[in-house]
């Protein structure tokens, strides 16, 4: 199985023979490749050397953290990648996003209301947990187009706060 | 004398404490609330005594219950740790009126130097410098502290007068945003300490904060152990620790020393205490504060003087005399502390919650943790995101880093997310590396992922192992896929049997 994985830009063409070897843009490698203590963490030699890292995946792909280096990689096989480029690249910049609670916490405040434009990194909401204010910002520009919280609510965990269309 | 001691707190400095009363062959009673029932410090305690449910404020906070449980079970002394009730001089007195003794220093001197505006008149007083700000002025209204604002100068900082950890403190850059940022303070010193009142001080830049960790007896004994440089900040939170400085020579560390004992003094003090001073480049220091408690970075005082400061609260509490005098006390070697909080350095350093999937301790020569988690157990949104203390000594300061690199490569937390990796970034940089930086360097000067050094090579590998685990992942899928094909004829095969049986 061919697929392309790509970070930052740069891309690198992995086939995977089998359980025990692959090819990294055209160069051999002995593998063994293995999840350790089932959890997301796993080992993997590869002609001898040695590596672990956290291997999580994501909405926008998978997130991998290697001695203290974090690195968000989106893999695609060969089908993925035509269809990728046959239907353009706005594809992600499209569709709504939804910003839920990062944890249980108390909402200070709402510096936006709906219908507002905000632009990237924009602060959107004061949330309270852990001791702490934390500020929530908008991760693109956009519109909000619903509000669901107002200051001094308690929010669970994953619960939707607003979305920005 | 007493013989078993209550430890107000919880995480892992409560464990800290108790691992304290176990050498010294003291009982040690744990008190929690609701979230923490399974928590280190109940399981390694010798008692422990339900306290309320989990906001602080129901449960650590309440000094009356915890008084009352100390009361019950016979506890003759009450450790407050650091934060909660550490600083409250109320709850010290009141714990003095129960008949109990509180190991720390006495209530007035926690009320002069808990009341920081207080505490800067008292040392200047005593001939110590300070950084200038709104002293003596007791409690300001939101009015009087805009109008005296503009005398001081910007940027100034708006500090919680009961604080301590950052908490209730704000930079302020200009009058225009010094309302709102007021209320915010207010706002987060009256969550924290029960306490709404802020002061000013001037905001000093190209600074570094460093501090001395004094000791006092009942017997007029006052002795420091030397420094820990804790510039390496984030919104006034520590992150990483050391002692020595590399910043002080022997000189300005005797003098800083004499300075600080001073300033405790003025205060009669007792017991374990820092002294906070900011430094700037020409060797120019103030007091910022004092903090009337045990603190967070403690053990790397304890790694370089081999004084092991909790039992010797303990010892002092009980009204012994110091067991070294200031000739006795040499700084071995070097130590430091990385602070591991459950945060995601990646995303804003948002607080992460959840349960602990995984903790595998980084162990070898030269290292501690003090934590109070293990896998199972569920960080909640209560309490601070402090999870576990790294701390790693060698004989030189190079040795430490290096000790500390691989340690935190070794440390494994799964389940919430943690700075571990912002660590790892700020040990590899070559401006911590030179020891030069100050308290502005993590948020001016310093990014994650920075590091150029086998940066593509490690891309590869992170590149490779993506690939391997989402090809499992289809083929996990397929094999599902491949499965259900067999298994549609349910529904159909469902159909077919009703039928039959109608």
């Amino acid at each position: 199985m061919k697929y392309v994985a790509s970070l930052g830009g740069q891309e690198v063409e992995i086939e995977i023979n089998g359980e025990d070897e692959i090819i990294v843009d055209g160069e051999r490698y002995a593998i063994d490749f293995r999840s350790i203590a089932g959890q997301p963490v796993y080992s993997l030699l590869i002609n001898g050397r040695s590596y672990e890292a956290l291997v999580q995946l994501s909405e926008e792909g998978s997130e991998v953290l290697l001695q203290g280096q974090l690195f968000l990689i989106s893999v695609d096989d060969e089908r993925q990648r035509r269809l990728r480029q046959t239907s353009g690249p706005q594809l992600t910049e499209r569709g709504e996003f939804h910003l839920k609670s990062p944890m249980p916490g108390l909402i200070i405040s709402v510096s936006v209301r709906e219908g507002q434009e905000v632009a990237r990194g924009d602060r959107m909401i004061i949330l309270e947990s852990m001791k702490m204010q934390n500020e929530l910002k908008s991760p693109r520009d956009g519109i909000i187009r619903s509000l669901r919280v107002k200051s001094g609510d308690n929010v669970e965990h994953h619960q939707v706060l607003l979305t920005v269309g | 004398m007493f013989n078993k001691v209550l430890i107000a707190n919880r995480g892992e400095i409560a464990v800290r404490i108790i691992r304290a009363c176990r050498e010294l062959g003291l009982i040690p009673v744990a008190v929690f609330s609701e979230a923490d029932r399974e928590s280190l410090h109940v399981r390694y305690a010798e008692e422990a005594y339900y306290l309320g449910p989990s906001p602080s404020r129901e449960s650590y906070l309440r000094g009356d219950k915890i008084i009352q449980i100390a009361k019950t079970c016979g506890a003759g002394a009450i450790h407050p740790g650091y934060g909660f009730l550490a600083e409250r001089d109320d709850f010290a007195l009141q714990v003095e009126e129960a008949g109990l003794i509180f190991i720390g220093p006495r209530p007035s001197a926690i009320t002069a130097m808990g009341d920081k505006a207080v505490a800067r008149a008292t040392v200047t007083a005593a001939g110590v410098p300070v950084v200038p700000g709104t002293e003596g002025e007791g409690n300001l209204t939101d009015e009087e502290i805009i109008a005296v604002a503009p005398q001081i100068g910007f940027p100034l900082l708006i500090k919680a007068t009961a604080g301590g950890g950052g908490k209730g403190m704000r930079e302020v850059q200009n009058i225009e945003e010094l309302p709102n940022l007021i209320s915010a303070a207010r706002r987060e010193a009256e969550a924290a300490f029960g306490d709404g009142n802020v002061y000013l001080e001037k905001l000093l830049l190209d600074v570094r904060h460093i501090e001395f960790q004094i000791l006092a007896d009942e017997h007029g004994n006052v002795i420091h152990l030397g420094e820990r440089e804790c510039s390496l900040q984030r919104r006034h939170q520590k992150l990483l620790e050391e002692s020595p400085s590399p910043f002080l020579d022997e000189e300005l560390r005797q003098r800083m020393g004499e300075v600080a004992c001073k300033a405790a003094q003025a205060v009669d003090y007792l017991n374990a205490g820092t002294i906070e001073f900011l430094v700037d480049k020409d060797q120019k220091f103030y007091f910022l504060e004092m903090n009337t408690r045990l603190q967070v970075e403690h053990p790397v005082t304890e790694m370089v003087t081999g004084i092991d400061i909790v039992k010797e609260q303990i010892r002092i509490a009980r009204g012994r005399k110091l067991r070294s005098s200031q000739e006795d006390i040499r700084l071995k070697g070097w130590a430091i502390e990385c602070r591991i909080n459950a945060e995601d350095p990646y995303n804003s350093f948002l607080p992460s919650t959840g349960i602990i999937t995984q903790s595998i301790l980084p162990t070898g020569p030269g290292i501690r943790v003090d934590t109070g988690i293990y896998a199972g157990f569920a960080i909640s949104p209560f309490y601070d995101s402090l999870i576990s203390k790294l701390i790693c000594w060698g004989e030189t300061r190079g040795e430490a880093i290096l000790r500390m690199r691989r340690a935190l490569e070794e440390y494994r937390i799964l389940g919430v997310k943690t700075n571990i990796p912002f660590h790892q970034n700020i040990i590899a940089s070559h401006r911590f590396m030179a020891g030069q930086f100050d308290t502005r360097f993590v948020e001016e000067r310093f990014s994650m992922n920075n590091s150029e050094e086998g940066k593509e090579e490690l891309a590869k590998i992170a590149a490779i192992m993506a690939t391997l685990v989402e090809h499992r992942h289809h083929q996990k899928a397929s094999q599902i896929f491949r499965k259900s094909e067999r298994d549609t004829s349910n529904w159909k095969w469902l159909g077919r049997w009703e039928r039959v049986n109608r």
